[in-house]
């Protein structure tokens, strides 16, 4: 240890794993092929240094893959690193295989002392500690019966119980708060700030991002072997999700492209079935048009502020819906009508709708060829969601009325939840 | 050397581990049968009555209490072959611990040798009660030296495991290889036939390179004979224990590191 605060210290490790195209352990095999390079080495930790100091808890976050499982295994000794060094101070428990050894037919009595030996407890520890162990899993009447007759909840219960209480100077957890019912995981994340709080050293590796700002000082995104970005929690994490939706955008951008590419092709005119009013090129595939077509919409196009043609928005963004229509001999008639838009999510909930005479209490003159532009400010939260738009007349009849003419994607950084966004402040005093 | 020293703290501090394993072993064997651990009794008792019956009435032997004779050989034997077989396999059977979490992994191989040893202990109270009855008689100088039999055989029995556990998870064909090898192994030792059968002194010698053989007759000298072993003999044993102790632990300690990559 260079500097005695730390409990653990990671200097610059790298971890290969050999991938075996074809993994053959038998003579015949080992003989016969004995030239041939059937591997390949990837590089899972590209030089990764941290420390963290007594009585800290970090955590690892990063997509599937990018290596933090990998960080932890090596810090539990379980892989061994190819390269640089990690020296740690006291006993370590790990949260990450919960029950280690339990035999079924033993009793959860039988199974604590099997398991808390794996631990490195010897039997005088675990005698001091049975009680309290039994008390937290809440097995009191269970305790003498076999594991096999548990419930997988009582049995994560009383896994969870015996590895909190180890009393480990390094505690690594490997995505654990998921054991039990919801006043169960409560308890444990309580019991993990206990056990912080009396000064052991924390490491997380999670998804649940929330758990890691709950507990941690510091936070570790790893990508592709590295460390990206360290630092205060929130922060981190605020920009892992905004890569993670980036990332995600550019695949749904791409996925609609192709969609979208498809529907050109499949929009043939020839084909087209008569009857039905058709669908026109601007219209997504499911889109259901009605009414009677005195007034037809002929685009219909969402927009950001700077009328860009998008898919995308993010939730605070401001949205044009830019439309074109066409009714034939329209000035001559004197024809006057109400256009109103409406959104709806993809699972089918009605998001919003308004039109004109809501709005300006009034109906407008109908163009022969005319252009609307309706723009909102957009506070829906991430999802999927649908546009209809629909042009009536000023006595109730439908000109035109496409249902599902477009769909777009809200995508936010930000992680509240709900239907829409209430601009919110806490004050306190 | 320093290395040595930290491993054997660390299995120290680990000492609840070993034992819960072996517990786990010697009651999880059983477990769910209603006469549950008395079968480690009447197991080898009904072997026993067996080959009384068989070795009286159908293959008559030429030596006196060939039961005996044979029975107190073939125990350690098994404890041997069993250790052999079993413990090759030990790190490999858990898989789902290795992978998962850190413990010393020698662990493994020493649970499961000191699981069928322990097995062992409890199979002679039937052999010294048999021994009582039959006629023979205790020599307590020579029972005396039976825990120094017992020491060597199970030097040689973890060294082995210890080698081969590590060896089976880069190489799984050891498994069947070593099943091979045990089965040709208990006659190239003295266990059914007495070692004077070799009727060539220097094929006899040839015999005492297997250090198994030393070691049957000691167990055959001290418990069916009533004499104390040859120590000349024993002495080639505790060579054989100690080498194949530390070859054992350096080719695992050499290799236990990738356990987890490999399994």
């Amino acid at each position: 240890m260079t500097n005695p605060e730390n409990a653990i210290e990671v200097r610059n490790v790298r971890k290969k794993f050999r991938i075996f195209y074809d993994r053959s352990n038998d003579l015949k095999d080992r003989i016969l092929f004995r030239n041939r390079n059937h591997y390949e080495d990837r590089w899972v930790l590209n030089g990764i240094s941290f420390s963290v100091k007594k009585g800290e808890a970090i955590g690892l976050v990063g997509h599937n893959g990018c290596g933090k499982s990998t960080t932890l295994k090596l810090l539990t000794k379980i892989l061994y690193p190819d390269q640089g060094s990690i020296e740690m101070q006291g006993r370590v428990s790990s949260l990450i295989e919960l029950g280690a050894g339990f035999h079924p037919d033993m009793t959860g009595r039988e199974n604590i002392y099997t398991n808390a030996s794996i631990f490195g407890l010897t039997r005088k520890e675990i005698e001091k500690r049975i009680e309290e162990i039994i008390q937290f899993s809440e097995l009191e009447e269970f305790i003498d019966n076999p594991v096999r007759t548990y419930s997988s909840g009582m049995y994560m219960r009383l896994a969870f119980s015996v590895a909190i209480h180890v009393d480990a100077k390094i505690l690594l957890i490997d995505e654990i708060l998921a054991v039990g019912d919801a006043n169960f995981q409560k308890k444990c994340f309580d019991k993990l700030r206990e056990i912080k709080s009396h000064g052991t050293t924390i490491v997380i590796v999670s998804h649940a991002l929330g758990q890691i700002e709950q507990i941690c000082e510091t936070s570790y995104w790893i990508e592709n072997g590295l460390i990206r970005e360290s630092g205060i929690p929130k922060l981190v994490h605020d920009h892992y999700l905004q890569h993670m939706e980036d990332k995600r955008t550019e695949q749904l951008e791409k996925q609609h492209r192709e969609e979208h590419g498809q529907e050109q092709e499949d929009q043939n005119p020839e084909n087209s079935d008569s009857g039905k009013p058709e669908l026109p090129s601007f219209c997504e595939k499911t889109a259901i048009r009605m009414g009677t077509q005195q007034v037809i919409f002929t685009d219909a196009q969402l927009q950001d502020q700077k009328h860009q043609k998008q898919y995308i928005f993010d939730t605070e963004q401001e949205i044009k819906i830019f439309l074109q229509y066409h009714a034939e001999n329209a000035e001559n008639l004197n024809l006057k009508g109400n256009f109103g838009y409406g959104i709806f999510r993809e699972d089918g909930l009605h998001c919003y709708g308004t039109n004109i005479v809501i709005e300006t209490g009034d109906y407008i003159p109908i163009q022969e060829n005319g252009e609307l532009e309706i723009t909102f400010r957009n506070s829906l939260l991430p999802a999927k969601y649908f546009l209809d738009i629909a042009v009536h007349s000023h006595d109730g009849v439908i000109y035109d009325d496409i249902r599902r003419v477009l769909s777009f994607v809200v995508s936010s950084a930000k992680q509240d939840i709900g239907v829409c966004r209430l601009q919110t402040e806490f004050s306190w005093r | 050397m320093i290395k040595l020293c930290k491993l054997c703290k660390e299995l120290f501090a680990y000492r609840e581990m070993i034992f819960s394993l072996v517990r786990k072993d010697l009651r999880g064997r059983y477990k769910g049968s209603v006469l549950g651990f008395l079968w480690t009794f009447i197991n080898p008792l009904f072997q026993l009555i067996i080959y009384t019956i068989a070795f009286s009435f159908i293959l008559p032997s030429a030596i006196d209490k060939y039961y005996l004779y044979l029975f107190v050989a073939l125990i350690p034997w098994i404890f041997f072959s069993s250790s052999l077989q079993g413990g090759a396999n030990s790190v490999m059977a858990s898989q789902n611990l290795v992978t998962k979490i850190y413990f010393p992994r020698e662990i493994l191989p020493i649970s499961y040798v000191t699981s069928c040893f322990v097995n062992m202990l409890l199979t002679f109270v039937i052999i010294f009660l048999v021994v009582l009855i039959s006629g023979v008689g205790l020599n307590p100088l020579a029972i005396l030296c039976l825990p120094v039999v017992m020491l060597i055989e199970y030097m040689i029995a973890l060294g082995l495991a210890l080698l081969f556990s590590a060896v089976t998870v880069f190489f799984r064909d050891m498994e069947h290889i070593l099943s091979i090898v045990t089965m040709a192994w208990i006659y190239m030792t003295p266990v059914l036939y007495p070692i004077e059968m070799i009727s060539d002194s220097d094929i006899q010698k040839l015999f005492y390179l297997n250090p198994m053989t030393s070691v049957i007759v000691a167990y055959r000298d001290i418990l069916y004979y009533a004499e104390i072993p040859d120590f000349s003999t024993l002495l080639i044993a505790l060579f054989f224990g100690v080498t194949s102790l530390i070859l054992g632990e350096l080719v695992f300690s050499g290799l236990k590191k990738r356990f987890a990559e490999v399994m």
